[in-house]
């Protein structure tokens, strides 16, 4: 009997050795304290890109080029991240940044507001050098088939500001004698940022019943959502594509610096390839402001004031 | 105090439980805390990296505004959520839930390594435990910065706490359930185990009538619907069929439990009766206990029987008046009989044990020691007669020493068997006495009928010339006494004949009352001179004999001359003749008055020439005469002096005298062989 209990308690000392197998905790005081005081960011060129994806994606696909151009220039280069297009167009208006990249519709704001120049524009991923604008809805709805089907329709579009989201598709339904007026809503994309990705969710949770989009959008989200299930109702014909812009009063020889370091860049060459296909281009070509008069003609067809 | 099985098995239950409900108390609460735990550390991990995913954009946008109000919604999350902040890739503080400043220790409390994704660090605060949570804030791969969390433990440990009583509770009740079923379980169970005690205790005082099994709801024949009443297991409530031998069920195969039982396992009675492990033994202990009665029963018989046998070989060896006795390869005695054990002056109890020194002479156990050797040297058997002097007189003993072996015939001793012959030597010196007398008595039958002739002549001339002379004169007188002991001689002649003649038989059926009666009407008139009366007394329906009527009438004249000469004068002799059917045997009787015969002279009648007449009354060869003549007839002759009790009764009268009593097979059919001759012969040697 007295085993059974020396047993016993044996087992129930082991037991509870066995039960405090933690960590031992580390002593902290948390009575001393400190104000925390955020550092002004050093002194760079910005580099921002027209926030119609979130600001990671955006991160992802400029930052190597941000950094290739700090590298290829020796300057310092930073990439910002405004979050709507309005905060992109003022930041460009207030210096804040110095290198724009953005569709040709908010750069022809910007270059008719604040007096930014266009430097260099893009060649897309697909190898050309214009793009267009989708109308999307669901692809089992029965009562959209044709541009025509869409009066009437609730609309959501990326941004005001959106070229291939907003402008090309408007000027697409006007032409088509779909009046803004005539759609039962027209909404944009809400929040800061991913807002061509917003557009294609609002599509695909039926709460709009068309969308409009820019060309290459359906691929950003084909990780979110079944894109079969979404379907391309009309595309838009195809504008100037994406633009760099310089602020007004960026120093020329800096935006020359950067425009021959983007116009040095090679798809041919594996590495220059890396930094292109993140930024979903081809390659970068120089421009001149009146590549993108087309825009500002639609822009005045469809009575949009470059001003507000 | 000494535990009961019972008392055992509920405290091995109980301490069983006891340990199984420690077991499990720690296990479940060791598993369970640290289920916990990982479940606290998953959820201060996803809300960490929940937390970490929303803070990218406003970090990329350096929206500090965003930036706090999500990590004020996560610590809004739980109240056990106890700071969030968010660190730069530089480590630098960008914001935090902490209102009154930043704890200066609390940064570098819970660094993150290049490349890890999560870091838990638990942290005292003094006041109260905190695990910390580390992630990075990755965007396209590279480090923008770190989200930090705290969560308290307290509320962990007070889950844990709760998990741990209700466990404790949990572990208590089924520790109580399971001690209650236990012990309703282990009740039946000791119960069956304290019968089956029980039983054995009856068995080992002698009881062999246990009942052990309990009783079945149906039984064997009633599963089969078995109405053979002769079969061993119908009606037998107590014990099971499979145990029994010779049941007679149709699928039952012969024989005892060990051959049947692989059958009788496939059959629905066993499957349906047969129960756990403790019915199991107490059915078999009952099976056991039934075969044990029996066979003991057995056992008793045939311990009687061997007991019987061995008293009556006892008897035998006693009652044989040959001495026996037993010795082993050291001629030590093992055993030795009555006889024995009278000739060496011990009882038997003495004997064994001891060897011939402690019992002959130093010469003479020598001696024999010398033979015993010899005999388990030789295994050859030694016969020998002895001569030895016992109570003055001189014996003559035939002694036997057998060898005796082993199965495997190895010699482990020897018997020795001691007969006393000093009767056979007598016998066997009177055989020769006997032989002597026959040729005597053939020189003599020679001589006498030599002598015959010229006696008749003389006994002629004496007659003649007695013719001649006249009565009266001393001539006359002298040739009377010539011619009395010419004819005295004549009758010794005569009888000397007829003892020493084989002559020729002529056999036939005779008509024994008849040829007594023809024998008794000669010998009535003569008889009768001496006051000599004969009584007759023929039994009836006598079966006829075979043999010679002449000789069987010899016998009778023998016999009835005998018997006068023993009345002498005044007296009464019966003739009887009997037929006893059960023997089958015819019986004659001729009994006198007379003054008998002496014992000691009584077996020696029937010798020749012994006669306890005057020397010119007998010739003491009638009777010797008479006994030939009844052997060749295959009978039996016998003398009673005084007649016995069941002679008298017999014939019916109070004869003092002598009785002498003739047994004779009946006749049989001519060619046909006798059936009772045989043991006539036998009986007649015997």
């Amino acid at each position: 009997m007295a085993k059974c209990m020396h047993l016993l308690a044996a087992l129930t000392l082991l037991l509870t050795l066995a039960c405090n197998q933690e960590e031992p905790p580390l002593k902290v005081d948390l009575s001393r304290r400190e104000k925390t005081v955020v550092a002004p960011d050093a002194d760079a060129i910005t580099y921002a890109y027209l926030p119609q994806y979130s600001h990671t994606v955006s991160y992802r696909r400029h930052h190597r080029l941000v950094a290739y151009l700090a590298r290829k220039t020796g300057l310092k280069i930073r990439q910002i991240f405004p979050d709507t297009f309005d905060e992109h167009m003022q930041m460009v208006g207030q210096g804040k940044i110095d290198i724009s990249y953005s569709n040709p519709f908010i750069y022809v704001k910007i270059a008719h507001r604040y007096g930014a120049r266009a430097f260099c524009r893009i060649v897309e991923a697909d190898g050309r050098r214009d793009f267009r604008g989708q109308i999307i809805c669901r692809a089992d709805n029965s009562a959209i088939h044709s541009i025509a089907d869409c009066r009437g329709k609730r609309w959501i579009a990326v941004d005001p500001g959106s070229a291939g989201g907003y402008l090309y598709p408007l000027g697409l339904f006007m032409v088509s004698g779909i009046m803004p007026a005539d759609f039962r809503e027209i909404a944009f994309s809400p929040g800061p940022g991913g807002k061509q990705e917003k557009v294609v969710l609002a599509v695909y949770a039926g709460k709009y019943d068309i969308g409009t989009i820019r060309e290459g959008t359906l691929e950003v989200v084909r990780d979110k959502v079944n894109i079969g299930e979404i379907r391309v109702v009309a595309s838009t014909p195809r504008y100037p594509g994406w633009v760099y812009a310089a602020r007004a009063g960026l120093t020329p020889a800096v935006v020359e610096k950067i425009k021959n370091a983007m116009l040095s860049l090679d798809y041919d060459k594996a590495e220059d390839r890396r930094i292109l296909a993140a930024a979903s281009m081809r390659g970068i070509l120089p421009c001149e402001d009146s590549e993108f008069d087309s825009v500002r003609s639609l822009a005045r067809r469809v009575g949009i004031d470059l001003e507000r | 105090m000494k535990l009961g099985f019972r008392g055992k098995i509920y405290l091995g239950i109980f301490f069983l439980l006891l340990v199984f409900g420690v077991v499990i108390f720690f296990v479940v609460s060791w598993i369970t805390r640290g289920a916990l735990l990982e479940e606290n550390r998953r959820r201060g991990a996803s809300i960490a990296v929940n937390l970490a995913a929303r803070v990218a954009e406003p970090l990329l946008a350096a929206d500090f505004l965003r930036m706090k109000n999500l990590v004020d919604e996560t610590v809004l999350l739980s109240d056990d959520i106890y700071y969030a902040f968010v660190m730069d890739r530089d480590g630098r503080v960008l914001v935090h839930t902490f209102s009154d400043g930043f704890p200066v220790e609390l940064k570098n409390a819970n660094r993150l390594k290049p490349g890890e994704k999560i870091s838990v660090r638990l942290l005292d605060t003094g006041k109260v435990m905190v695990n910390d949570y580390a992630v990075p804030v990755l965007i396209g791969g590279d480090r923008f910065g770190t989200v930090r969390i705290g969560l308290l433990r307290i509320r962990i440990e007070q889950a844990t706490d709760r998990l741990l009583l209700s466990v404790f509770l949990a572990t208590a009740f089924i520790v109580i359930l399971a001690a209650f079923v236990g012990a309703m379980l282990a009740r039946p169970v000791t119960r069956r185990i304290r019968i089956l005690r029980d039983s054995t205790e009856q068995v080992l005082r002698g009881n062999l009538d246990v009942h052990t099994a309990p009783l079945l709801k149906k039984n064997c024949w009633q599963i089969m619907n078995c109405h053979n009443e002769d079969c061993p297991a119908h009606g037998d409530l107590r014990h099971r069929c499979w145990y029994l031998a010779g049941t007679m069920c149709p699928y039952c195969v012969e024989g005892d439990y060990a051959r049947k039982i692989s059958s009788c396992q496939k059959c629905p009675v066993y499957r349906r009766c047969s129960g756990d492990e403790i019915q199991s033994l107490a059915e078999s202990f009952d099976s056991m206990t039934l075969s044990l009665k029996t066979n003991l029963t057995e056992l008793q018989e045939a311990q009687k029987r061997l007991q019987e046998q061995g008293q009556l070989l006892r008897i035998i060896l006693d009652a044989t008046p040959d001495f026996v006795c037993l010795q082993d390869r050291d001629s030590v005695y093992l055993a030795a009989n009555r006889a024995f054990c009278r000739l060496v002056g011990r009882s038997e109890k003495e004997i064994i044990g001891l060897t011939c020194r402690d019992l002959y002479s130093p010469r003479l156990a020598e001696k024999f020691a010398a033979e015993d050797r010899e005999i388990i040297r030789t295994g050859k058997t030694l016969v020998k007669e002895n001569r030895i002097r016992r109570n003055g007189e001189l014996r003559w003993l035939h002694v036997m020493k057998i060898p005796v072996r082993n199965a495997e015939g190895r010699i482990i001793g020897l018997l020795c068997s001691s007969r006393d012959i000093t009767e056979f030597k007598r016998v066997q010196q009177q055989l020769v006495q006997a032989q002597k007398m026959e040729t005597v008595g053939q020189l003599t039958a020679g001589i006498a009928h030599e002598i015959n002739t010229p006696l008749g002549i003389i006994l002629g001339y004496a007659q003649l010339l007695l013719e001649d002379l006249q009565p009266g004169s001393q001539m006359h007188a002298d040739l009377e006494i010539i011619e009395r002991q010419a004819k005295v001689c004549r009758r010794i002649v005569a009888d000397l004949l007829a003892f020493s003649r084989h002559t020729e038989s002529r056999t036939g059926l005779v008509d024994i009352n008849q040829a007594v009666e023809e024998v008794v009407t000669v010998l009535e008139h003569t008889f009768g001179l001496d006051r000599i009366t004969i009584r007759r007394d023929y039994g009836e329906e006598i079966p006829p004999l075979r043999g010679d009527r002449e000789k069987i009438k010899q016998v009778f004249i023998n016999l009835l001359n005998n018997a006068r000469d023993a009345i002498g004068k005044d007296g009464t002799i019966t003739v009887a003749t009997r037929f006893d059917p059960e023997t089958g045997r015819v019986c004659a009787f001729v009994a006198d008055t007379g003054g008998g015969i002496a014992p000691e002279n009584l077996d020696r009648i029937f010798d020749p020439f012994y006669t306890t007449k005057p020397v010119d009354k007998g010739t003491g060869l009638g009777l010797s005469v008479s006994f030939g003549i009844i052997k060749e007839h295959g009978g039996t002759i016998e003398a009673e002096s005084p007649p016995s009790r069941a002679t008298r009764k017999t014939i019916g009268v109070e004869a003092t005298g002598t009785a002498f009593i003739l047994h004779f097979p009946p006749a049989v059919p001519e060619g046909q062989d006798d059936p009772r001759g045989q043991s006539a012969v036998d009986r007649r040697d015997a």
